[in-house]
């Protein structure tokens, strides 16, 4: 156990709160971008066809940006108050630029209208767009300085980590999987920041080298990069990016829930094997989102459904099982934390599948760009990634007693369970119906029907995006007259029997 | 050999062949643009760098300075790859000169500042240069305009084509070197 003096403890909770507070100022912002292209979509209000795409790309990127730096955070905060001293003014170096960066974002895209999209779309920012060049300049930079930060942030604490625990190979586990004796437990958190990290390294490798081709093209208009490879490095940036999300909070999962269950849940055989798998896995699965590339070759589309289906099932199966025993006949008291990991697991699960089935060639065929698509990334991450911040913010500011006795704190989590769930399944009702996804609104669609059950979808969701809102505010309300009130609960972890 | 003297002939021959370089070869690097960007630019560099590995240890740079040297680093090596910059360096002599000197201090500092800085900026820089040197590459290669006057398309896809190799070694690099220090023990 990590031994700190109260000032870093007490320099360690600054930081946390810092974060915490900017996830929960930002977060509802980017909710209401949401509920304003439902009610765009559902004929309630009227935004125009660049509103919408310029909410629709902040969104997208303020999201995806927002949760993987809010996990990452956390994990920061788990792994440096317990198991090695990480460098808070790297820290606050990272929080920086991440600021500098969003803040660039949202120049770029509300002042400059720029609206391609989260993931780009190239060449599409280059080819007739409706904004001005500058704005797609100010966020390629954006997202390059987003990028730089990132990867400062991950190199540090891989960097520390190897230190401590003796290198790289130890923290992959393999010291597990030999005849001799391990000398030194590695904390099962430790060995899965290890695994999210690295491929997030990489994959930063293949954003750097598609931001600054854009950067290229924004100086030099007349350069065409070939399109596939684009799609390729983009594709393998922004999906390893989402999925390390997810495993940066299964990190935190594995480390607190036992302290809820009182039993241990420990690094051995069966994790290393499930969680090393992951890591090759992981960097593979993107390419189910080119199966409409016909120029791809076909082996990697082949590649694409196999690496999909390999990587839903070690580190999933082994972490759902793993959570199901660690509940199981537990006698645990059902507290708002441990109900979060529990719901968020099952919205991580639902959403994991609902990918998987895409993710399925002849399936894709017909679902790809289709609403089936934003339902499923909802679900694992409004249903997932959110419900395991929200657990970690309630063990920060909570103490045991009053995680258990918060009924306020419980309603708001219900009720945002509740409308999440019920938002999300109108995403997957408009895929199955064959809604296009990323349509301003659905006016134009020929086939009248497909229109009026699109609009109708999107009219629904907003009523349940505002239940969200509630469910939200409510329980942003319980943490933060606690962060606020009173210190930070400490977070050192309870020695089960 | 008393150090002294080790000292002089390493200046003189670092010197010695900076000059042959810049002044009576000059007009054959910078006949091509292969020989121009890929020959005499890293050959500057690498002397810098030579110089760096015995002198390096003199000079503490602490942050922030690191960083701030670094960015100096990067945004010359991408002054001298514009396209306007090599033409006017191709054109006059004195202007080519003044970016053998840029280089000479670029390798200089790049290996001071990446021995005593901490592993994360030596990472990202490493990172960054191999993806600009890699993207610089595949621009030459990809674009079916001449970019700068004082050369030909042959010669600029030539010299893409071997930086985008270059980028993937350098690449390679970054991650032995990412690797390596991660997988070095206390
Ligand atoms: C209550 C919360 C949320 C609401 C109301 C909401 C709403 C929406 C809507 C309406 C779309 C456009 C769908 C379409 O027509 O294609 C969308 C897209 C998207 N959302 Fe959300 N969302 C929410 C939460 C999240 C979260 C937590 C993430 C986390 C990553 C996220 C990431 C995205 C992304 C990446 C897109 C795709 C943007 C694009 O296609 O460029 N959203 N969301």
């Amino acid at each position: 156990m990590l031994q700190l003096s109260p000032l870093e403890i007490k320099k360690n909770r600054t930081f946390i709160k810092v974060w915490t507070i900017t996830f929960l100022i930002v977060f509802p912002l980017l909710i209401v971008l949401g509920l304003l292209m439902r009610l765009n979509q559902g004929e309630e209000i009227n935004l125009g066809m660049d509103k919408f795409y310029v909410l629709m790309t902040l969104h997208g990127l303020g999201m995806a940006g927002l949760l993987f730096s809010t996990s990452f955070a956390a994990l920061w905060y788990l792994i440096g108050t317990r198991h090695v001293k990480l460098n808070l003014g790297i820290g606050y170096l990272v929080y920086f630029l991440i600021l500098i960066g969003v803040i660039g974002l949202a120049y770029a895209t509300l002042l400059g209208k720029f609206g391609a999209g989260w993931y780009l779309l190239y060449p599409l920012p280059f080819k007739n767009a409706i904004w001005p060049a500058w704005s797609t300049g100010l966020s390629i930079v954006s997202l390059i300085i987003l990028g730089v930060a990132w990867l400062l942030g991950m190199l540090h604490v891989l960097y520390v980590l190897a230190k401590e625990y003796g290198g790289l190979t130890n923290l992959l586990g393999w010291q597990y999987l030999g005849k001799k004796e391990v000398k030194k437990e590695l904390p099962p958190i430790v060995m899965i920041t290890t695994i999210s990290l690295i491929p997030g390294v990489i994959a930063y490798l293949a954003g750097a080298v598609f931001l600054v081709m854009f950067l290229m093209q924004f100086f030099e208009p007349t350069l065409t990069f070939n399109m596939l490879l684009m799609k390729n490095l983009i594709f393998f940036f922004g999906h390893t990016l989402v999925n390390i999300t997810l495993y940066c909070c299964l990190g935190w999962v594995y480390a607190l829930l036992p302290e809820y269950t009182g039993r241990k849940w420990v690094t051995n055989k069966v994790l290393v094997y499930a969680w090393n798998a992951t890591f090759f896995f992981i960097i593979f699965a993107y390419f189910h989102h080119l199966y409409m590339d016909f120029a791809q070759p076909l082996g990697l589309q082949y590649a694409g459904q196999l690496a999909s289906y390999f990587s839903a099932v070690p580190a999933t199966a082994v972490s759902m099982f793993g959570v199901i025993t660690q509940v199981y006949h537990s006698k645990i008291k059902w507290g708002i934390v441990p109900l979060s990991f529990l719901i968020g697991v099952g919205g991580w699960a639902v959403g994991g599948f609902a990918a998987v089935i895409d993710a399925t060639i002849s399936v894709n065929l017909v679902f790809h760009n289709t609403m089936w698509v934003p339902g499923h990334f909802h679900t694992y991450m409004l249903g997932g990634v959110v419900l395991f911040i929200f657990g970690f913010f309630f063990y920060l500011s909570h103490t045991r007693e009053e995680q258990e006795k918060d009924i306020s704190g419980k309603a708001g989590f219900w009720l945002f369970v509740l409308g999440a769930h019920c938002f999300i399944a109108t995403f997957y009702t408009g895929g199955v119906n064959s809604i296009p996804r990323r349509y301003a609104d659905y006016k134009g669609i020929p086939i009248e029907s497909t229109h009026l059950i699109g609009a109708f979808l999107a009219r629904l969701a907003a009523i349940c995006i505002i239940i969200v809102i509630i469910g939200f505010l409510i329980m942003t309300f319980a943490i933060l007259v606690k962060l606020i009130r009173k210190r930070v609960a400490i977070t050192e972890p309870v020695q089960n029997s | 050999m008393p150090s002294k003297t080790i000292h002089i002939i390493f200046i003189t021959v670092i010197s010695g062949l900076a000059w042959v370089i810049s002044f009576p070869l000059n007009e054959w690097f910078s006949d091509t643009m292969p020989r121009h960007q890929l020959l005499q630019l890293p050959a500057m560099l690498l002397l810098g760098i030579l110089a760096g590995l015995r002198y390096s240890r003199l000079i503490p740079i602490r942050f922030p300075w690191d960083v701030a040297l670094l960015i100096f680093i990067m945004a010359s090596l991408v002054f001298w790859m514009l396209p306007r910059s090599i033409d006017t360096a191709v054109i006059h002599p004195a202007f080519n000169r003044l970016m053998h000197v840029t280089m000479l201090a670029a390798g200089f500092l790049t290996i001071t500042v990446l021995r005593q800085t901490i592993f994360e900026i030596r990472i990202a820089f490493m990172a960054m240069v191999s993806v600009m040197v890699f993207v610089t590459g595949m621009t030459l290669v990809t674009f079916n305009i001449l970019l700068c006057s004082s050369f030909n398309i042959d010669q600029q896809k030539e010299t893409g084509l071997r930086l985008l190799i270059t980028g993937m070694f350098f690449a390679a690099g970054t991650l032995f070197t990412f690797f390596s220090g991660l997988g070095k023990k206390t």
